[in-house]
């Protein structure tokens, strides 16, 4: 054997005695923010025309909120949501909204809807936002 | 000097040997204090939400402990994230509604276990409702023998429960429930827009029961369902009144609408009851008629809209009323009851009612007459704009206590961190218009100017939880947070969505000078500046403020923006709807809104305890999220607890309860 086959062996049980697989490695490396281009432009394109026909109506046109409807942009909303997974929020959002309709919307709609915000929120485009919830538990809103 | 006397010189000994033998705790409980019960939403009848338990006070209120929790999330189809109750304890047991299905629990108030559980499962009756979720709570009744709760359920019926047991009471309406949508003196669909979240009133043998339907900007008929009130026999939920909100044709207050009154709704009142039981009278805030802002067809001052109404308890005879607003265009609804206060004036004691407003103002009646006690002049106000709009020439503003929180908007009220925020935010109001307290909504386009910016915001100033009473000091403690908010009235284009020719929106989709209409935040900062959450305490010896502190800490998106490096930024304050505090002995306790970093590092909302005499902060505690129910407290084998609702964000309703870690 090769000292670097050795090597390399020796790095293989080294990584399996830590408990720690392949795949679970890249996973971490993976984990990212929303301010890391986790959406992307046509999946908030079609946020928007569903955050219309849907949400507005309580949260704004321009996302500031009304009455008992929280605003969906800016920094109290960013208070009030960072630290969590982006699966969080669309967890929350597809369980108990809309008001008239709850879980009325799948993961997809719910997906593109908080691109949507993410958008509005200013935050970069980049990647399609995945629809499962693993990849979502990834992703961590963060403030500004 | 002789303090031993010879039998007590003998009696040592054996005294000795005793204190030996029995348990330590035989003498912790010879000094136990007795069990104390939370009989009501607010305490009492009066809407105090005062308790005189000290036990928890300034010395110890940060060493608080979690006693125990429970979560609202599988008493429902779905998780409940503004879980607004405020539990009952009597007996040793508490009760509150609880989950998106507003189920009833029981629990055991020293440690959280639930006793029993009750459902309502109403279909599409709930699923359609104006008002979902777990609502405010249940009330109590009892007359030494028998003993009930009662709560309605979010398809707007009334239910009585056996509190052992949960079971309904077979012999209280049909089978243990009166449909509140029926006997209502106007013929509507069990799917109508009406239900409520409020606890029912119970005083002597009557219930009373308000009404709320959905919260309307852009109302979808301006002929929606009158929210009339209605008193019942407790025992068999037979309606002994109605009091018609909305008065009838030849009925005292008829005369006030130009429009008459066959022809619109709402009017509800969605706010608790407060009752005088010697007095035998029972005071109403009624909220607007349809149209929270928009009153083109209610032309005229519209009695009871926004008015305190006194009625007698067992008829529903109108006592005496007091309108607040004329002809509102603010939404500005009575939210919370009138708390009732028997106070000094001119030397005599005289029984009273303080209200505190979404506008901010208190006002202070005398509660037999409806007479103010400081004088409350008519003040001319501006018109608006909108075409076909009837403006009220004059509206009634209190020369005591003075308004505690701001009113009306100036650039005097912009954010001024830094000279340049201030600039930006000059900008953005331009397009705009801006004036005093009282001046209406304007017609917005987008190429005109965007509506009237306004404070306070539609939903206040003082929301649902209301205030809180000291009757040893006479001190009204209240909540208010401060947040810019803009009327615009629009041209309806969508007659599927409202019957309104004008409705009243927060945006519009139009652009000017980088500023989107609406959007009233200047580099994601609020347009206002701070505090923007304050604890008023207000004499009613006087009619003045005592002290006025910002109330929550300073929110991470201004701890942490790169335009305010460096600044030393006294504490904001934070605005919430959901917020109202407690007052015991010694302190006022009270839950801040919104999540931020604490200082432990930890994200949550701090539970706070302020010195009730002089505002300084006491004590705080850590919340894993914000206060989203008032609290309330009770003293239970020889502990204190205070017990909360909190929830938001990411964080599902629960209650938690908290005490003082064993001595």
């Amino acid at each position: 054997m090769t000292f670097k086959t050795k090597l390399a062996g020796a790095a293989a049980i080294g990584v399996a005695l830590l408990g720690v697989s392949y795949t679970s490695l890249h996973a971490q490396a993976a984990a990212r923010t929303v301010a890391d281009g986790v959406y992307d432009a046509e999946q908030a394109t079609r946020g928007k025309a569903a955050y219309e026909a849907k949400c507005a109506m309580c949260h704004g046109v321009g996302l500031e909120g009304a009455d008992a409807a929280p605003p969906l942009a800016g920094g109290r909303f960013l208070d009030n949501w960072k630290g969590q997974s982006v699966h969080a929020l669309v967890t929350r959002t597809r369980t108990t909204m809309p008001l008239n309709e709850p879980g009325s919307m799948g993961m997809a709609e719910t997906s593109e809807i908080i691109a949507y915000i993410l958008q509005a929120n200013q935050f970069p485009a980049g990647q399609a936002l995945a629809t499962d919830a693993q990849t979502q538990q990834q992703i961590q809103i963060v403030g500004k | 000097m002789r303090l031993i006397s010879r039998r007590g010189a003998l009696a040592a000994p054996l005294m000795a040997f005793l204190f030996a033998k029995l348990p330590g705790k035989a003498f912790a409980q010879a000094a136990k204090p007795a069990d104390t019960e939370w009989r009501h939403y607010a305490a009492d009848l009066a809407n105090t939400r005062y308790s005189p338990l000290d036990q928890i006070n300034g010395s110890n209120f940060s060493n608080l402990e979690v006693a125990w929790r429970l979560k609202s999330d599988n008493f429902g189809p779905r998780p409940e994230y503004q879980f607004e109750s405020t539990p009952l304890v009597i007996k040793g047991v508490l009760y509150t509604t609880i989950g998106s299905r507003r189920a009833v629990v029981a629990a055991d108030a020293a440690t959280g276990e639930v006793l029993w559980v009750h459902r309502e499962d109403e279909g599409q009756r709930a699923a359609r409702a104006p008002r979902r979720l777990s609502g405010r709570g249940l009330s109590y009744w009892t007359d030494g023998k028998e003993e009930r709760l009662l709560y309605v359920t979010i398809g707007y019926q009334l239910v009585a429960l056996d509190p052992k047991t949960g079971q309904r009471i077979p012999t209280f309406g049909q089978g243990g429930i009166v449909d509140l949508k029926k006997d209502f003196d106007q013929d509507i669909d069990p799917l109508a827009d009406v239900g409520l979240h409020a606890t029912p009133c119970v005083a002597k043998d009557v219930v009373i029961i308000g009404a709320a339907h959905t919260a309307g900007n852009v109302p979808r008929t301006r002929k929606n369902v009158k929210g009339y009130v209605r008193g019942f026999d407790v025992r068999t939920g037979k309606r002994l009144w109605i009091f018609h909100t909305i008065p009838l044709k030849g009925e005292f207050g008829y005369d006030t609408w130009e429009d008459g009154t066959e022809n619109i709704g709402n009017g509800g009142v969605w706010c608790q009851i407060s009752v005088d039981e010697e007095l035998n009278l029972a005071y109403l805030g009624v909220e607007l008629p349809t149209g929270d802002t928009v009153g083109l067809y209610r032309r005229g001052d519209g009695l009871f809209g926004e008015s305190i109404v006194a009625v007698d308890l067992h008829t529903g005879e109108r006592k005496w009323h007091y309108q607040t607003v004329h002809h509102g265009l603010w939404d500005y609804d009575i939210p919370c009851a009138p708390i009732l206060v028997d106070i000094p004036v001119r030397g005599k004691i005289v029984k009273a009612l303080a209200q505190p407003s979404k506008q901010s103002f208190l006002y202070v009646l005398n509660r037999e007459t409806g007479k103010p006690i400081w004088p409350i002049p008519e003040k001319r106000v501006p018109k608006g704009d909108v075409p076909g709009e009837w403006y009220a020439p004059t509206q009634p503003t209190p020369s005591k206590p003075p308004a505690y929180d701001r009113q009306g908007f100036g650039e005097d009220d912009l954010i001024d961190f830094t000279p340049e925020l201030k600039a930006e935010a000059l900008r953005l109001v331009k397009n705009y218009r801006m004036g005093p307290m009282w001046t209406p909504p304007t017609v917005a386009t987008p190429e005109g100017t965007w509506g009237t910016l306004t404070m306070p915001n539609l939903t206040g100033g003082t929301n649902w939880p209301g205030g809180s009473y000291d009757p040893e000091s006479k001190i009204v403690y209240v909540y208010s947070k401060t947040e810019a908010d803009v009327m615009m009235a629009v041209k309806n284009t969508n007659p599927a969505q409202s019957d309104f020719e004008y409705v009243n929106v927060r945006s519009i989709p139009a652009e000017r000078d980088g500023f989107k209409a609406g959007v009233l935040r200047v580099q994601g900062l609020p347009l206002v500046k701070p505090p923007w959450g304050r604890l008023t305490a207000i004499d009613l010896t006087k009619g003045d403020i005592k002290w006025q502190v910002a109330h929550g800490d300073t929110p991470d998106e201004v701890k942490n923006h790169p335009a305010l490096k460096g600044l030393n930024i006294p504490r904001t304050g934070r605005p919430g709807s959901l917020i109202g505090p407690l007052t015991t002995k010694s302190l006022v306790i009270i839950g801040e809104a919104g999540f931020a970093t604490t200082p432990n590092g930890q994200r949550g909302a701090m539970l706070r305890a302020y010195d009730k005499a002089t505002g300084e902060e006491k004590g705080a505690v850590y919340m894993p999220a914000p206060q989203s129910g008032a609290p309330m407290t009770y003293m239970l084998n020889g502990q204190q607890y205070i017990v909360l609702a909190v929830g938001g964000g990411n964080y599902s309703g629960e209650l938690i309860a908290y005490r003082l870690p064993p001595a």
